[in-house]
């Protein structure tokens, strides 16, 4: 591996990084086999659980590779390797970007992600912070999973009316649960929000180009919106949902085109203005 | 049908202890990470930095692993459940990627057949998605510093965060818009008054916004 003696990419922690990886492969491939097994005793079709590994395959490659792109965008800060884990182990697109931006603030790294990270005790900080960060889910699974399912199981028995929806959350009877759907929308947007409102109103570190709201990121964030909106309706028009899954890879990829392309055709005072400072 | 009961009582049982095995397990995994760094680079930040950083996030993601526990359990069941919270995208990722298998078999997601073809689904999509990155990363990386450090690509790098969450927000913000724009008004009011606010301390009274504006809006019957 090269790491032109940079710390963050040593052969040492892509090593530790392999260990990880290798172990969550370890788990995903014994609960295939498991699921496997139990299928083939429940009598369903081979066909039936082929087809599902096929589709599940297919299905995940675009999403795969925007995840992927995630890890490059982290990279010229933090390397290749803690992104690389924090989005192998219970990563999520939108939780590693805010915890890595969080980290960097607590640390005091200036110029973020576009910035290297060169205080090995500075980066060492950030890998506790995004996986303490994380890591709670875990620690609530292993008293929370068996109840909760448990009843599930119990109440689809009962009242086999309420699952008529095709493997959906079956709806609840409380009053309640219309604003309990919305919860989880509000929060993404919530933190999504954030990201998209410091692109518009925000003020950056002095000196460093891109860090606040200006014309090139005001610039690249339409173009994302936009493209994406864009591909979504031609994939629903056109009912090609195979594309849907690419749609935000292909925002994403476009608008960061777009951003390049903006910052070396506009007027120089144009392209550099950013209107927080 | 005792015997078939019987039977599945005994692989719920059973997912269940692999479950609880592999979620501490993985736990375990997770905080050797950044141990394993510190013993290698041979540094040890601050609890005073880290305990700083951590109290931005714990507030928003601990709350919301409660939350996701109680959502995702039964639409993943049992197996899905532990492999989706150790290999994690969830919503972007492993939730579609099993409703639309189950969708395909034509089983649903509380039979012993739906929890059959979600673990599988899930399961293969670790196995995909780990692959891809791990391919993604070791064919990139000896590239990486020519891309980030090209004078002519810094700017897309300067931009990745408008990027991602702009082509993340067009998804969220198309199916539900009305409650979007209260929670991104009062972000951009409060970045008026206080510019220099980052998004990770940003995001608090964002997400309180979008909560607290999505129950008015549906208590007004705006919002189904």
């Amino acid at each position: 591996m090269p790491t032109n003696g940079d710390f963050r990419n040593s052969t040492s922690l892509y090593l530790i990084a392999a260990a990880v990886i290798l172990f969550v492969l370890g788990q995903s491939v014994f609960f295939l086999v498991k699921a496997w097994k139990q299928g083939k005793a429940l009598g369903i079709d081979k066909k039936k659980l082929r087809d599902a590994v096929t589709s599940s395959a297919i299905f995940t490659i675009p999403s795969a590779l925007s995840i992927l792109a995630t890890v490059i965008a982290l990279a010229p800060a933090l390397g290749m390797v803690i992104p690389w884990v924090r989005l192998s182990v219970i990563g999520n697109l939108m939780y590693e970007s805010t915890a890595a931006e969080a980290a960097m603030e607590a640390f005091g790294h200036i110029g973020g992600m576009a910035e290297k990270v060169t205080d090995p005790t500075v980066f060492a900080g950030i890998a506790w912070v995004m996986s303490l960060g994380i890591c709670f889910s875990l620690v609530l699974l292993p008293f929370l999973a068996k109840p909760l399912h448990k009843k599930f199981v119990e109440a689809g028995k009962k009242d086999k009316e309420e699952t008529e929806n095709n493997g959906e959350k079956p709806k609840k009877k409380n009053d309640i649960s219309g604003f309990m759907d919305l919860v989880s929308p509000a929060v993404f947007i919530g933190l999504i929000g954030a990201f998209v409102a410091r692109a518009v109103a925000g003020s950056g570190k002095p000196d460093i180009f891109g860090d606040g709201a200006g014309v090139v990121s005001v610039i690249t964030l339409v173009t994302a919106i936009v493209v994406s909106l864009v591909f979504e309706l031609i994939a629903k028009k056109l009912k090609l949902t195979w594309l849907e899954p690419f749609v935000m890879p292909i925002g994403m990829i476009v608008a960061m085109v777009v951003s390049v392309v903006a910052f070396n055709v506009l007027p120089p005072e144009i392209a550099i203005w950013e209107w927080r400072g | 049908m005792s015997i078939k009961n019987k039977a599945e009582k005994t692989y719920f049982d059973r997912v269940h202890s692999w479950g609880r095995i592999s979620s501490v397990t993985a736990l375990c995994v997770l905080l050797m990470f950044p141990l394993a760094i510190c013993i290698d680079l041979n540094v040890w930040p601050s609890f005073n930095g880290v305990m700083s950083g951590l109290l931005k996030l714990m507030p928003i993601y601990w709350t919301t692993s409660v939350l996701e526990v109680f959502l995702y359990t039964p639409m993943l069941g049992g197996g899905g459940t532990y492999l989706s919270f150790v290999t994690g995208n969830i919503t972007n990722l492993k939730l579609p990627c099993a409703i639309n298998a189950m969708e395909g078999a034509k089983v649903k997601a509380n039979s012993e057949e739906g929890e059959v073809i979600s673990t599988i689904s899930i399961a293969t999509s670790s196995i995909v998605t780990t692959l891809v990155m791990a391919v993604g990363v070791l064919a990139f990386a000896p590239f990486l510093e020519t891309f980030t450090e090209n004078e002519l690509l810094k700017p897309a790098f300067a931009q990745v965060l408008p990027a991602l969450f702009g082509a993340l927000a067009a998804g969220y913000f198309s199916k539900h818009w009305k409650i979007s724009i209260f929670p991104i008004l009062v972000m951009i009011v409060i970045l008026i008054f206080s510019p220099g606010m980052g998004a990770s301390t940003l995001l608090f009274p964002g997400i309180a916004a979008a909560v607290i504006g999505a129950f008015v809006m549906w208590k007004l019957k705006w919002v189904k």
